[in-house]
Parts: C-alpha cells; structure tokens; sequence
C-alpha cells in the first residue's frame, strides 16, 4: 500500500476533517504566521488563539520558560479580539483553504455567549472550541474547567446559542477527568479536547523568584505527552461515544498514532510549532506513511483499538 | 521572507570559555539577512533543550571562499552550550532570517552615526558595520565589556568603520577608558559630537541609560533587543516588552530593532 492510499479521514460527530493533524490554539497564532512554511489547506485543521470579547493584552513578561522536554507559559490570552479576528484574519484563511476552529473565553458567562453568539453560524468557522481551561488568567478559563458543575453550567448556557460544532477544551488541573468530560458531554459538547497545560512553577535560584511573571505556567511539550495519552484513553474507555481531539508534546507520526490508539479521533499539535513552524505539515504525510507502512487503510481504524491487560493485584512476597 | 532549512557547521572559533563564533553555510538565510535581524537555531534534535535559541545574525561573509553566516554567541546556558560543541560538518536547523531589521536605508554620506555594544550586545553591529562601510555612511563605534579579552571582533570593527573610529570601555581599564560605554557616548555628546541616529545593543542597564541619554539629547535611535523567545515569529507571544502605549510589543516581530521611544522602560 502507498500512503497516497491512506484514507486519513477524521470524522469526530459534526465536525469531519480531512486528516487527523489539526493544530492546538495558542501555538498556531492566526495561521497566517505559518503560511511560509505549511500549506494550511493540508493540515486537518487549525485552532486559532484563544478570541475574546475584547481584545486582551496578557500578562506582563516574563511570559515563557524553557523546562526539560517543554516549557511553562503563562502569556494571560492575549488576543485581537473575536471581531478583528472575524474581519482581518478569517477573510484569507478561508481564501487559503483553511479549516478554522476558534477558540473562544471569556471572563463570565455572558462573555462565553456574547463571543459565540458573534461567531454565529459564520460557515468560515468549522467549529467553536470553549477554553474552559486556561490555567494562566487570574479570572476567566479555568473558573469554569475545574469544576464538573461548573464546567456544565457554562457548557448549558453557551450551546443554544452555538450554531457551529461545539468542542469544548478540558483541564487536566483535576482530580477525575472523565467527570469533567461527562459534565461537557450531557451539557451539549459536540467533541473534546484534551489536554490543555499543566500547572506547573520553575525557580531561578539566584534570585528566588519564579521564572514567570505570573508565577505559575502550564506546561506543555513531550514532558506531558503520557499524561495526555492517558486522559484521552480514561475519557474514550468512560465515554465511548464521544469524539476527542488528543493533545500535549506531539512531536512525530509515531506520536499521533499513540493517540489514536489511546482513543483519540484526531490530534492538536501545540508547542512542536514553535520548534518547528512546518512541522503539522510533515506529520500529515508521514501519518499516512506510517499507516501504510503498517498496512492500515484508514487512520480512523487505529482510533481507540488500545489493548489492555487485566491489572493484576498486588501480591506480598 | 524567512526560510526554515538546515545547514551545515563550517566552523566553530572559541575566543575564551565562555565566547566562540558559529560559521554556518549561508544557505538561503545569509543572503537574505538585513543588519539587526536574527534567526532560530535548534542545538540538537533531543529534548533538552527543547526549544530553539534566537541568535542576531553578525554577520553574512565567506570562510576560506564559502558563503557564510556568523553568530557570535556567550554560553549562558544548556542552549549555547550545546551549540559550540558541536562538530563541523554537523546539520543545524535555522529558522531565518527573523524581524524588523535596524532602520538604515534613509542614511546618506554625509549621515554620521553611532554603534553602541555592551558586552556580547556587539553581535548584530558586525554585519551592521559591513552594510554602513559599503555605504559609505561614517559610523562611531563604542564598545564596552567587561575586559579587554571579552571585546570580540575588534579586528572585524577596526577594518569596516576604521581603527579610530572604534572607541572602547572596559571594567577593569584593560582596554580603552575604565568604565562604562555609556560614559564614551556621553563624553562624545558633550564634546558636540551629534549623531543622526544612534544603533545599540547590550544589557538591560546599559539600554536604560542610554535610553534616557538619547531622550535628553532628542537624537534618533534603534536598539536591537533581546528576549527569551520561543518560536522567534510572533505566535507564541513569549518575548514581549511593554510599550509606551500600554501595549506589549514582540520582540521577535515588532523587535528586535525597536526605538527605545516605544519602550515603556519603567516598566521593564
């Protein structure tokens, strides 16, 4: 088989792409920073950052730090703004053939609305993704992401007025995932996606001080791709059903397909952008290269096929 | 536009422990380069470090007759450290180049200017000398390090701009005035030297002063920042410094070469 017969169809419920390689909001600015090193009409999807009410201005710096195999961020979601975005970006994302998802917060509840009431049923928009999970703002995304409760009534509230595939984007700053993603689910989200950071503090020991302006950061790259893997294989084991983007520290085809196998439909490619702006580009042709390497015809058939053994219970010697 | 290939090591030159120049093949980044602008560099393809460093390009030359591309690098961490080990011959991924380049295209002959370097804060004034000579546009250099081994590329300086027009400050007096190189430009302003634009590149401290320094004066200037960033072209928004008017500005988009106008410097 030739990777060229690789059907690398993604279907997660409403939202069908045409590979699983969609890239992680934050990391992908408005796509238009990438157009010289990826054809974005090739990539599965993009998730722009994160669009507000308003436009925000973030966190003062130090926003970043490098950590072994990742970094802390905490740049506070700044952003144009949902209007300047649906005006000066989506135009030419479209024209290039993009697949657009926004990603979308908002302080309250009313903001979450009033930012998806003004996406509408905008059909430049394949689908509106909730950052719910925002672990870098001293209000905002993570209010609602941390709390089953929480996270239900704000998903309630934004649906009727959502008239675009709803994803909503969960925080692995929890105890029990999968409640989180039953909350999101019986409130009316269409797909999820998981992981956002990891909240994490790194010290410079000369001065005592944080790394970070903002104190903590979350933490993305390699460093928590297994934590990830696992959440995504927790959630599709509780939640068969339901569709789910996998994402943290995807690096190479090998990768994605760890992510598939885990139970995800598709992935987000997050901080490896910054590494290597070309890189979402890449991994599409050698998914499909190691699907047919693998003699699998479609990716879909590797989604959730994890073997697991009976865990086996202690014994003392 | 900016291109993401690799390129090979030509050559590495160690200065002291802690300096060497990386020479890589110009590929289609040297070329393209314009004073000021940098590019990412990826030590390695393993986990740590993880991200890519940003480097001001110092200069676009030939070694032994090969296209190549200069950065002149301090080992501050696990990312510079790594980079001068490397072997020659060895392939180093390069994003480049990257930014807003230092605004020169306006100058004439009859311009003068000044380069302001503070410690490895010289490494993009390399190449901008180069443009300047070719020009023909006449250029006072004021470098200050810690020591006169610390001054790099004094032979590089001395031959593009002339050697008395390269003025130097050193902490422990081992080479020009003991002192700072603030205090050189200052000397030369108060002895009625103007400048039609000043160019700049060094610590924080040094930006400061010679930020209030150029305010007083009202002379023209263009400082080459630097900040930890990591993707080098806007989108992961890591790099930022506040501006004048409340907003953040990237230093790897809006920057490195920046008016330190537009820097909001009680806020850094």
């Amino acid at each position: 088989m030739n990777a060229g017969d690789v059907d690398l169809t993604a279907r997660l419920g409403p939202l069908v792409l045409k590979n699983p390689v969609a890239t992680a909001s934050g990391t992908f600015g408005y796509g238009l920073e990438f157009t010289d090193y990826v054809s974005l009409a090739s990539l599965g999807a993009i998730t722009v950052k994160g669009l507000s009410l308003r436009p925000c201005l973030g966190n003062p710096p130090p926003r970043i730090c490098e950590t072994d195999a990742g970094m802390l961020n905490a740049i506070g979601l700044q952003n144009i703004g949902v209007e300047a975005f649906l005006t000066e970006k989506l135009p030419e994302l479209h024209a290039r053939g993009a697949t657009v998802i926004a990603n979308v917060w908002g302080d309250t509840e009313d903001e979450f609305r009033s930012v998806v009431e003004r996406i509408g049923d905008d059909p430049r928009v394949a689908a509106i993704e909730l950052n719910v999970s925002c672990p870098n703002v001293v209000k905002g995304g993570m209010v609602f992401g941390n709390d089953p409760a929480a996270l239900g009534a704000l998903v309630s509230a934004v649906r009727p007025l959502a008239r675009r595939p709803l994803i909503v984007k969960l925080s692995p700053n929890v105890t029990d995932i999968v409640a989180c993603a039953r909350a999101a689910v019986d409130a009316g989200a269409d797909v999820l996606s998981l992981i956002n950071t990891l909240v994490g503090l790194a010290i410079d020991l000369e001065t005592r001080e944080p790394k970070i302006g903002f104190t903590t950061g979350g933490l993305s790259g390699p460093a928590i791709r297994p934590v990830a893997v696992r959440m995504v294989w927790e959630v599709r084991r509780a939640l068969p059903g339901v569709p789910l983007f996998g994402i943290g520290g995807i690096e190479t085809a090998e990768n994605v397909v760890e992510f598939l196998i885990a139970g995800a439909d598709a992935v987000q490619v997050g901080t490896a952008s910054f590494r290597d702006p070309g890189l979402a580009g890449r991994l599409v042709r050698e998914v499909a290269e190691w699907c047919a390497r693998h003699g699998v015809q479609r990716s879909s058939d590797l989604v959730g096929t994890l073997k697991t053994r009976p865990r086996a219970e202690h014994r003392y010697a | 536009m900016p291109v993401n290939e690799t390129l090979r090591i030509l050559r590495t030159v160690r200065y002291d422990a802690k300096h060497y120049s990386l020479f890589l093949q110009a590929g289609r980044v040297g070329p393209a380069t314009l004073p000021g602008q940098f590019a990412m560099l990826q030590a390695g393809d393993g986990l740590r470090p993880y991200l890519r460093r940003a480097f001001s390009v110092a200069d676009v030359a030939t070694l032994a007759g090969v296209p190549c591309i200069e950065f002149v690098v301090r080992v501050v961490g696990v990312g510079t450290e790594a980079l001068g080990r490397f072997a020659e011959g060895t392939p180093i991924p390069v994003l480049g180049p990257l930014g807003t380049p230092f605004p020169i295209d306006d100058l004439r002959v009859s311009d003068r200017v000044a380069l302001v370097a503070g410690g490895i804060g010289l490494a993009p004034l390399v190449l901008l000398a180069r443009r300047l000579a070719e020009r023909g546009v006449p250029a006072d250099l004021f470098y200050g390090g810690r020591n006169e081994s610390e001054v790099l590329k004094r032979p590089d300086f001395e031959r593009l701009l002339g050697a008395p027009r390269c003025r130097y400050a050193t902490d422990d007096g081992s080479l020009g005035r003991r002192g700072l190189v603030t205090d050189l430009l200052q000397a030369a302003l108060d002895a009625g030297t103007t400048y039609r634009r000043v160019f700049a590149c060094g610590p924080q401290a040094m930006f400061r002063t010679l930020a209030a320094l150029l305010a007083r004066t009202g002379t023209d200037a263009s400082f080459a920042l630097e900040s930890e960033m990591a993707c080098g072209f806007g989108v992961c928004l890591g790099c930022v410094v506040p501006g004048r008017d409340g907003r953040f500005l990237t230093v790897c988009k809006e920057g490195p070469c920046l008016p330190p106008s537009a820097i909001d410097w009680g806020a850094v």
